[in-house]
């Protein structure tokens, strides 16, 4: 009797629960393409069900009034969330490694309980795409999270795999350039994978210059259009260069950071590759970046490049949720409103073929957000998160915080449980 | 000093000088002397002189004047560079006429945390000039003297309205040099930058920052920051005794902590924990001088009490955190609390460190006092505006001449075109003693000579 007990509670954490119906009665949806619309949804087992312009209240036991309230996909963000706790404090983070470079896929080390989860998720945000930041050649493989509470995590991936092109302190990008190609031709030529783990693809003792089998492996998939390559660059003459290296490679691609896309906008659209970059990045901050400018959002935007969007800006590693105050501000340089709060739901599913997820349509994963204003501007505040179906706890540290010290009590505020 | 004055107006009697006259040679005379005064007032004081100020009457827009209050419809005129009035339907004749209906004026914004041309863009080591990482105790390095006249990124700060900025050195050490504050005007030399008898500022940095750089060599603790913190005030006391018997004697690391010790220089303390702020404040009791701000400061909130009745201002981020320990404990109310503290008489400022950040400070002004009503304060939007103008100019010893929109005070001055709390808006024109500096509309603003050239691109 215990032990069943016990295996309810068990699987009650381990999976993200959403036995209950709900109903949302009234809201400001958000549709793709058409921009919000009154509509009522109606969630059940974790998927939106319906969607009409009235359904019966009688359906559901919890109907969630909203009226005048603004609803949207939730927030998809590219972050380390879950993967680094503290920025200065290596032993808090999960996103490195020495041993493995392409092959490398830190999503197993996630942590749903971080604060910066915690926080994120009371800001909107339902899932993120995984940033890996190994040293070498490729930083390693995106993949996907929900950040649910609980346990258990969805996951999808990997969907792609980093590196980036551009300035170093050593080689010469060209350099760079033909031991991509080398690389890529050696094992599209069939490396022998018995021996990949044993040496090295060239000779050197320099860690960049090492790929295990599962490194080898990651690549292959590349060149099989499994996954995209993701290349974070900036100089529009690099772009033009990977660009290149993408079409005589065949590979798909996806451009990363692209502070001077705008120079070369029409060349990107044509081949259809998105851009995923922080309209915010207008200063010209490496030698990269000289023609780093605020217009570059809107320039990519209206040569029709699809765009996802991420916050940047200096704490962006906690504060990945303020990826919608790029999108405002995006807005106020010349992008559709549309267009912009799909920058951060709908664009990252599909640039990288994330399933059911980014839109509110019917079948889809009921992960939504539902919004006391605009999403887009400062000073909106989140009421209610769903993931899943499931209504989340949107508690957190700094509101916990807050509390602490502004309520006023007798004893010394450490003496409160919160 | 005093004495030489004395012979030297005597001469000027005795001889008929005019005023020019006399202002010219005190000059001279301030200029050659080799002590701290000297320094300030003369070889290394201001030259900067504005662009041409123009007389102009902005009518029928939504102001905040710095000192909390809104005024709906109404004008702000200015001439000579200097505000002269606010009001409805201002009588002014001969000005320029700008309608402003729909928009919104507001003092310049103030940022008094910068390493904008210390710490230029591109980021290179070769100019990377903001950190002199060789002592935990630089109290003799000055910012002035590192910055790069030509860092194409001050005109991105004055598009989001910014005319006043406090250059820092960096964090590395116990005390890291003398600030200093510019007006974000562009300019071949850096003293045709600063901001005319503003006060100069101490750097100083509690916490992780001097324990990590200095660790094999010491400090490598807090404690260890204290001590060094300690010792280095006794030195300044010291040098004060020997200045008495030997006036002459020169000792620039010490002529900074002296000037300090003499509330004429500034302190601003980058101190992150609630503890170590008080133990700061300890540190300043034991030695007579007063901090003037503490900077970053994530856990402020925990003592905004203490800091209100010690009137000590606090310049904050509206939401960084997590990317040290010590910045962990972070609430987005931080600003708010700070600035309700002991009955709203706390003095809080939102600040950047941050070329990204210095240009949307109006919007992490925003994101503070949403978090702050979400917390249960009563906050207006006029009130918020003072954490960008008003307490920074406090902070830097300033307000007298800039901050908010009195009468007499530098005509330094924003028109947004709409709520400058909402995301979408932007800074149309922007004015420095009643010049006009930066104009959106037809891309009039400066560009450093690193700009040359660079452009491979038409702006629209």
């Amino acid at each position: 009797m215990r032990l069943i007990k016990l295996l309810i509670l068990f699987s009650f954490y381990l999976f993200p629960h959403a036995d209950d119906m709900y109903l949302l009665k009234g809201g400001n949806v958000f549709l793709p393409n058409v921009g919000f619309v009154k509509k009522d949804i109606l969630i059940d087992e974790g998927l939106i069900i319906s969607i009409k312009d009235e359904i019966d209240s009688s359906i559901s036991e919890n109907v969630i009034n909203s009226d005048g309230k603004y609803i949207t996909p939730g927030l998809i963000v590219f972050s380390a969330l879950g993967l680094i706790e503290i920025g200065a404090l290596p032993e808090t983070i999960d996103i490195r490694s020495e041993t493995y470079n392409a092959g490398f896929d830190p999503s197993d080390a996630f942590n749903p309980f971080s604060q910066a989860i915690r926080l994120n998720r009371s800001k909107g945000v339902t899932s993120t795409v995984n940033i890996p930041s190994a040293s070498g050649y490729f930083a390693g493989l995106l993949s996907y999270t929900k950040i649910n509470n609980g346990l258990k995590q969805k996951k999808q991936g990997p969907l792609g795999l980093l590196t980036s092109y551009g300035q170093s302190y050593d080689d010469s990008r060209a350099a760079n350039l033909m031991f991509i190609e080398d690389l890529f031709s050696y094992v599209r030529n069939g490396y022998d994978s018995m021996k990949a783990d044993q040496i090295q693809f060239f000779y050197g003792t320099d860690n960049e210059y090492r790929f295990t089998k599962r490194d080898l492996e990651a690549i292959q998939k590349v060149i099989n259009k499994e996954m995209p390559l993701v290349v974070r660059v900036n100089k529009a003459t690099d772009i033009l260069k990977v660009l290149e290296m993408a079409k005589s490679e065949n590979i798909n691609l996806v451009l990363w950071e692209a502070n001077e896309g705008h120079m070369v906008a029409e060349e990107i659209s044509k081949a259809e590759v998105p851009v995923i970059m922080d309209p915010l990045n207008n200063i010209p901050g490496t030698f990269d970046s000289l023609n780093a400018t605020y217009e570059n959002v809107s320039r990519l935007h209206n040569a029709g490049v699809k765009l996802a969007f991420y916050y940047d800006q200096s704490s962006g590693v906690h504060n990945a949720y303020l990826a919608t105050q790029s999108a405002g501000n995006a807005v106020a340089l010349g992008v559709s409103y549309n267009e912009a709060l799909a920058s951060v739901t709908l664009n990252p599913a599909e640039i990288f073929d994330i399933k059911n997820v980014g839109v509110i349509a019917i079948g889809y994963d009921a992960d939504l957000t539902i919004w006391d204003n605009d999403p887009l501007e400062l000073m909106t505040q989140v009421e209610t998160v769903f993931i899943d179906g499931s209504k989340q706890d949107l508690s957190n540290r700094y509101d916990e915080l807050t509390e602490r010290y502004t309520k006023e009590e007798e004893l010394p505020n450490s003496y409160r449980s919160r | 000093m005093i004495k030489k004055l004395i012979v030297l107006l005597t001469i000027f009697v005795l001889f008929g000088c005019g005023s020019d006259a006399l202002s010219m040679f005190k000059s001279e005379m301030e200029g050659s002397a080799k002590n701290f005064e000297g320094d300030i007032h003369g070889t290394y004081a201001s030259t900067y002189t504005p662009l041409k100020p123009e007389n102009i009457v902005i009518r029928n827009a939504t102001i905040f004047d710095g000192n909390g209050n809104k005024f709906l419809d109404y004008d702000v005129y200015f001439s000579d560079g200097k505000i002269k009035n606010l009001g409805v339907d201002l009588e002014v004749e001969g000005a320029r006429e700008i309608d402003a209906t729909g928009k919104y004026v507001t003092p310049g914004i103030v940022d008094n945390h910068s390493h904008m041309g210390v710490y230029p863009a591109p980021s290179v080591r070769t100019s990377s000039d903001g950190n002199e990482a060789t002592n935990p105790v630089t109290a003799e390095v000055w910012a002035e003297h590192s910055v790069w006249s030509q860092d194409p990124q001050y005109k991105l700060a004055l598009a989001g309205g910014v005319t006043t900025f406090h250059v820092l050195p960096g964090s590395a050490n116990l005390f890291g040099g003398r600030g200093v504050t510019l007006k974000n005007v562009s300019a071949n030399t850096v003293p045709d930058m600063k901001f005319p008898d503003a006060p100069h500022s101490l750097k100083m940095a509690c916490g992780e920052n001097p324990k990590r750089v200095y660790r094999s060599r010491g400090p490598s603790t807090r404690m260890g920051n204290v001590a060094g913190y300690r010792k280095a005030w006794i030195g300044a006391e010291n040098h004060k005794k020997r200045l008495e018997r030997e006036p002459e004697h020169r000792d620039i690391k010490n002529e900074t902590l002296v000037g300090v010790l003499d509330g004429k220089i500034l302190v601003h303390n980058h101190c992150y924990r609630a503890d170590e702020m008080a133990t700061m404040i300890n540190i300043s009791q034991e030695f007579g001088y007063k901090v003037s701000t503490f900077h970053h400061a994530v856990e402020a909130y925990k003592i905004a009490d203490l800091l209100a009745d010690e009137g000590i201002c606090a310049a904050l981020w509206a939401d960084w955190w997590g990317f040290k320990h010590e910045a962990y404990d972070m609430t987005i109310a931080n600003i708010a609390i700070v600035d309700q503290a002991r009955g709203g008489t706390g003095c809080a400022i939102v600040h950047s460190d941050s070329e990204s950040g210095i240009q949307r400070l109006n919007q992490e002004a925003a994101k503070a006092l949403a978090a702050g009503r979400r917390a249960g304060f009563e906050i207006s939007e006029a009130r918020a505006m003072t954490w960008l103008t008003k307490n920074p100019a406090k902070s830097l010893g300033i307000l007298d001449k800039t901050g908010t929109l009195d009468f007499g005070k530098d005509a330094d001055l924003v028109i947004w075109d709409g709520n400058p709390f909402s995301v979408y808006t932007k800074a149309e024109q922007v004015y420095i003693d009643g010049a006009l500096t930066f104009d959106k509309a037809s891309n009039f603003m400066p560009h450093t000579d690193f700009d040359i050239g660079i452009k491979e691109w038409e702006e629209k």
